[in-house]
């Protein structure tokens, strides 16, 4: 299992504005089969328990995929990582001070209880979003300050501020929209028995197991669905996921082992789609939280914080081509930006610090501190991570660092993390489709997943710009001069981009794996 | 279940030939003697002649057994025979500390629960009732979670594991030899509890406390071991079997020998604590002959 | 015989007590806050206290626990702070997996277990004596998360013939159910039939040197005759035995599961623990605590009713 801070991916930033203008309805793109075939439940072995399911307070990634069976959003992602129309028509149109954003609505939907999908609905969802206590949205959506319905079919959101990635929230979960009539009858307990608009419709769930949901009649598009339901199957061992893959139990799974993958692409009965993640993975150093991370910034009493050179030579060390070799097999995309590789706003040359040994044991040396220089680095137990760490600390140890790994549970580590009792943290961001999701935040002053404690008035003004900055050119030239800056000061030590692969029984077609690392199996069919 | 009454406290020398002889009967006792060895021998000396355990090859992953590398290379280009013996080290210190804490802190509360019993011996009796009723490795579990994983963790919560079977054999031994006439002597002669304790009950104690010894040793090897194996025990990229089943676990179809050594190793060091504590048992404590 | 119930009820009220105070206790030292998880990475402080005072976490220990008990006695046990879904439901899904398991477990133990001991005890210091005895004491040494490890390589990786892990309700597809139940029950039935086969020998060689099973053989009873006398007052033995392997066989439950990745009581203890789900620990523990006490209580009733002359000794047993 890989262990990650998962959460909501498709937060575009102030780009998506410029979209707006561009409406192309249209249904999402799917690979359909139409050999005919019928019938049958697909089961899909999920790599972590999605946790609640209720719209208004789901917080996992894997809460992500359960949605695409059963709740269909305003706006759903494509290929490319743009929105497109999915319950509403078109693509928003925001007037001119920013403040007010209209939605058309698709007609003729019903929610699967068999009551009518309309502007209504949209309203009641958002406000819920907003209020509801401990709504998981009511941050991402902050800015909304009122949604009125002129007409069924019409959504009209008022701002409090111009806030462009508010399209790229209704890409995600903000987007979900809910049965008013199922929200009134079941309340704050709506999660255990979820409504929405969706190719299937919830059926049941056994904790920490499984969650069924059926093929619903009610869909708008109902004859596009293939199979009779689909099954997500819990099951966080990556290696026992490729086992009931083979087995034939499951006909799919997500996130399987990059160790695996050779042996399973040998396998005939088997198709094996990998999706180059926007997730990094990294070393968080801690460089000044020493009073939790939304707090002032402190002294921290370790060698990695006091010494930039200490840290040069820590970086200097790592041999991250071996490090995707040894551990992952080469599947992973090495990096050293947490910018994904196929991002647009990407600088043109990533200067990476070179591995270069010999280096980094003369700065270590020069740098006064008493060798083996100590450094911790926490890692969340129990996630496969350890195998990396023990070759991180190998080649740290080579040039005289003394590495001592820390594993913690997943749940304790985020919290020393967020309080800022480490040294230096093995944890990586699911990332954002945005640059500004991947900085903001999390190397900002006082970001809410500011682990590493960096203040850097500069840093904070090169992302304030860049993120305000409008056409490509513009905004890559400044996240190049941002990162440069980043690189020097070493928050985080960046590593690589995951890559997921989706394994797909043979008879199973139709599947649409696309680019957020999300399966849909709308138009999917199990055939023999 | 005859009680055979408990030999006096001095042991004549006779009396340790004919123990010796009558061990030297059971080739099963001398079978497990001989597996006890080999555990601690590579326990002990094992480290000084193989190579560093966490000294990593990155170019020789899983690799055969060579002259560099006897049993090859684990995963991570480690040598695989340093880490078994450096494995059978932690097994050795978490089989030992345990059995020996819980003994320090056992043997004296079921001695005073018995001997004195009162109000003592059912308060003492209930509490480690309330123990045996932990499914012991719920217990470890919570415990690892509560103080954090490491060996030394490991070791207390074995020991508190393996507690209630050293009070309740202590507990028995004392109720047994309270009632016999050396202990009504010494009492009569003015003697405090406690000496009497000391230098009556706990030495006619020895030899089922020797039992209890070579019980409660294979139980903390294995707890050990399913402790790392869950993670909760030695942490990466110390060398302890268990752990080593864990990653192995990976790579099954790719290099099973690395699940096959630890394990082997887990079940024969088990084995002759079992066998040569089944040898001492007949041998020592004929009362609980099996 | 009354007194004698009501003293082994009482003492084992105080055990359920202790523990479930002791597990109270615990579950709420252990590091980490269960209100930070469930609110993920969009975590405010707002949003943690709102969570906090939802699930009762902002109220003093003492309060927090009388409600838990009170609440717990109507068979509410708390939401699991991870999937919002109620501990007693998940118990329920969850128990008969780890029972069935455990079920299947006592019955290959007891089918091999059992007439391994016999023939042990009747062959003595024959070659069948041997074969039980080897069997035995490999049965106790080897752990099983190895030889859960070996069955899978053996027959999973290698022969093809069981699927490695995974698992199918038994309502289900019972066949499939059973396909999947085979390996691991085999891994835990061994260490048990270990133990009752080593308990049976030695209480059936104590029973055949008993006087009674000499006087008939004295009186010409036949050796057949002779065994099953003795086995019948063996057994008693042999089911005091098997109820206590129950702790034995919840902790071998916890590892089995982990390494078959059944969805029963043990991952769940474990997953909880990790997850630092409150709810679902202290729900795990008292159930564990309150099913190995009552156990515990019928084999001590059984037992006093099958050999009245324990009855006074076995209070101080």
């Amino acid at each position: 299992m890989r262990s990650r801070v998962r959460v909501s991916l498709a937060v575009f930033a102030a780009a998506a504005a410029g979209l707006a203008a561009c409406s192309t309805p249209g249904a999402t793109p799917t690979t359909s089969s139409s050999s005919g075939a019928t019938g049958g439940t697909i089961n899909v072995a999920l790599a972590s328990d999605p946790g609640t399911i209720d719209p208004s307070l789901a917080n996992t990634f894997d809460s992500r995929i359960v949605f695409q069976a059963f709740c269909q959003k305003l706006y759903d992602a494509n290929n490319a990582l743009q929105p497109v129309p999915q319950l509403a028509s078109a693509l928003p149109k925001t007037s001119a001070d920013g403040l007010t954003v209209t939605i058309p609505l698709r007609t003729g939907v019903k929610f699967n209880d068999g009551t009518p999908f309309n502007a209504d609905a949209v309203k009641t969802s958002l406000e819920r979003d907003l209020t509801l206590s401990g709504s998981a949205r009511a941050k991402e959506i902050a800015a909304v300050k009122s949604v009125a319905a002129p007409n069924p079919t019409t959504v009209v959101i008022t701002l409090s501020r111009p806030f462009s990635p508010l399209v790229a929230q209704l890409t995600d979960r903000a987007g979900l929209i809910m049965s008013p009539a199922a929200l009134k009858k079941e309340g704050d307990k709506f999660g255990d028995n979820p409504v929405c608009v969706g190719p299937f419709k919830y059926s049941s769930r056994v904790s920490g197991t499984s969650l069924s949901f059926v093929k619903s009649s009610d869909y708008y598009d109902a004859s596009k669905v293939k199979v009779d339901g689909v099954t997500y199957k819990i099951i966080s061992d990556p290696t026992t996921r490729a086992e009931n893959l083979q087995s034939g139990d499951v006909q799919a799974a997500e996130q399987l082992d990059p160790t695996d993958i050779p042996r399973l692409k040998s396998d005939s009965s088997l198709k094996i789609t990998p999706v180059s993640a926007p997730s990094y993975e990294g070393i968080t150093i801690n460089v000044s939280n020493a009073h939790g991370d939304t707090s002032p910034a402190g002294p921290v009493n370790t060698a990695l914080s006091k010494s930039p050179q200490l840290r040069q030579a820590f970086e200097l060390a790592l041999d991250r081509k071996t490090l995707n070799k040894v551990v992952w097999n080469n599947a992973q995309s090495v990096d050293c930006l947490p910018l994904p590789l196929q991002m647009v706003y990407r600088p043109d040359s990533a200067n990476c610090t070179p591995y270069d040994p010999a280096q980094a044991k003369q700065l270590v040396a020069a740098s006064g501190v008493k060798m083996p220089v100590p450094v911790t680095m926490m890692i969340p137990a129990d996630s496969g991570d350890d195998r990396m760490a023990q070759v991180i600390q190998s080649m740290e140890n080579k040039v005289g660092f003394n590495m001592t790994i820390k594993p913690v549970d997943f749940t304790s580590a985020l919290a020393a993390g967020k309080a800022g009792s480490f040294d230096t943290f093995l944890i990586g961001w699911s990332g954002r489709l945005d640059p500004d999701g991947d900085l903001s935040d999390i190397v900002t002053t006082d970001g809410s997943n500011d682990y590493s404690g960096l203040q850097n008035p500069q840093l904070d003004k090169d992302i304030q710009q860049a993120a305000a900055a409008s056409g490509v050119p513009a905004r890559k030239a400044a996240y190049t001069t941002t990162l440069q800056l980043l690189g020097q000061l070493r928050p985080i030590i960046y590593l690589y981009h995951d890559t997921w692969f989706l394994g797909t029984s043979a008879k199973l077609t139709g599947v649409d794996y696309r680019a957020d690392g999300i399966p849909r199996f709308t138009a999917a069919s199990l055939n023999g | 279940m005859s009680v055979v009454a408990a030999p006096m406290p001095v042991a004549s020398v006779r009396r340790g030939v004919r123990l010796r002889r009558r061990f030297l009967r059971r080739p099963m006792a001398i079978v497990g003697l001989v597996l006890v060895v080999l555990f601690l021998a590579l326990a002990i000396i094992g480290p000084f002649l193989t190579p560093d355990p966490l000294a990593q090859e990155l170019t020789q992953t899983f690799a055969s057994p060579s002259a560099h590398h006897l049993l090859g290379t684990d995963d991570l280009g480690r040598d695989e025979l340093a880490r078994l013996a450096s494995g059978a080290r932690v097994s050795l210190v978490a089989g030992v500390l345990s059995t020996a804490l819980a003994m320090v802190v056992g043997v004296p509360i079921g001695l005073a629960s018995g001997y004195f019993k009162g109000w003592l011996d059912p308060v003492v009796m209930r509490l480690n009732d309330t123990v045996l009723a932990f499914p012991f490795l719920i217990f470890a579990v919570g415990f690892a979670a509560i103080f954090g994983a490491s060996l030394r963790n490991v070791v207390i919560a074995l020991s508190i594991g393996l507690l209630p079977t050293i009070v309740r054999v202590s507990r028995g031994e004392a109720l047994v030899l309270r009632e016999l006439d050396f202990v009504g002597g010494a009492v009569a002669d003015g003697a405090r509890p406690a000496g009497i304790m000391f230098r009556y009950l706990l030495p006619n104690s020895f030899n089922a406390l020797i039992v209890q010894a070579t019980v409660g040793i294979p139980t903390g090897i294995i707890g050990e071991a399913v402790l790392s194996f869950l993670g909760l025990g030695v942490q990466p990229p110390g060398a302890s079997w268990g752990l080593m089943l864990t990653s192995a676990q990976q790579f099954l179809s790719q290099a099973p020998q690395l699940a096959i050594y630890p394990g082997a190793l887990i079940a024969l060091a088990t084995l002759g604590f079992n066998l040569l504590g089944d040898g001492l048992r007949d041998v020592l404590d004929p009362r609980e002959r099996r | 015989m009354g007194m004698f119930i009501l003293r082994r009820a009482f003492s084992s009220v105080v055990v359920l007590f202790l523990c479930s105070v002791a597990v109270f206790a615990g579950v709420r030292a252990l590091p980490g806050d269960p209100a930070l998880v469930m609110a993920g990475e969009n975590a405010t402080p707002q949003l943690i206290a709102a969570i906090r005072h939802q699930f009762g976490l902002d109220q003093p220990l003492p309060v927090q626990y009388a409600d838990y008990v009170s609440q717990a006695f109507h068979g509410n046990f708390g939401i699991s702070t991870t999937d919002q879904i109620p501990v007693a439901t998940i118990l329920a899904q969850r128990i008969p997996v780890t029972l069935e398991l455990a079920f299947l477990a006592i019955v290959i133990g007891v089918l091999i277990g059992v007439p391994a001991g016999v023939v042990s005890a009747v062959r003595r210091g024959k070659f069948a004596d041997w074969v039980s005895n080897g069997f035995g004491l490999i049965g106790l040494s080897v752990p099983h998360f190895w030889l859960g490890l070996l069955a899978i390589l053996v027959f999973a990786v290698r022969l093809h013939w069981l699927p490695a892990s995974g698992f199918v309700g038994l309502a289900e597809d019972p066949v499939e159910n059973l396909r999947r139940m085979i390996m691991p029950a085999l891994v835990l039935g061994t260490g048990l039939s270990a133990v009752l086969m080593r308990q049976t020998r030695s209480a059936l060689l104590g029973q055949l040197s008993e006087d009674y099973v000499r006087t008939a053989r004295a009186k010409g009873l036949s050796q057949r005759a002779q065994i099953r006398h003795a086995l019948r007052n063996s057994l008693t033995t042999v089911t005091t035995v098997l109820g206590l392997q129950l702790g034995a066989l919840i902790s071998g439950a916890v590892v089995t599961e982990q390494i078959f990745v059944i969805p029963g009581f043990g991952k769940l203890t474990v997953d909880a623990v990790l997850q630092r789900n409150y709810p679902v620990i202290e729900g795990v523990v008292i159930v564990t605590v309150f099913g190995y006490v009552v156990v515990n209580l019928l084999v001590d009733l059984a037992y006093a009713w099958l050999n009245p002359r324990l009855r006074v000794a076995g209070a101080s047993r």
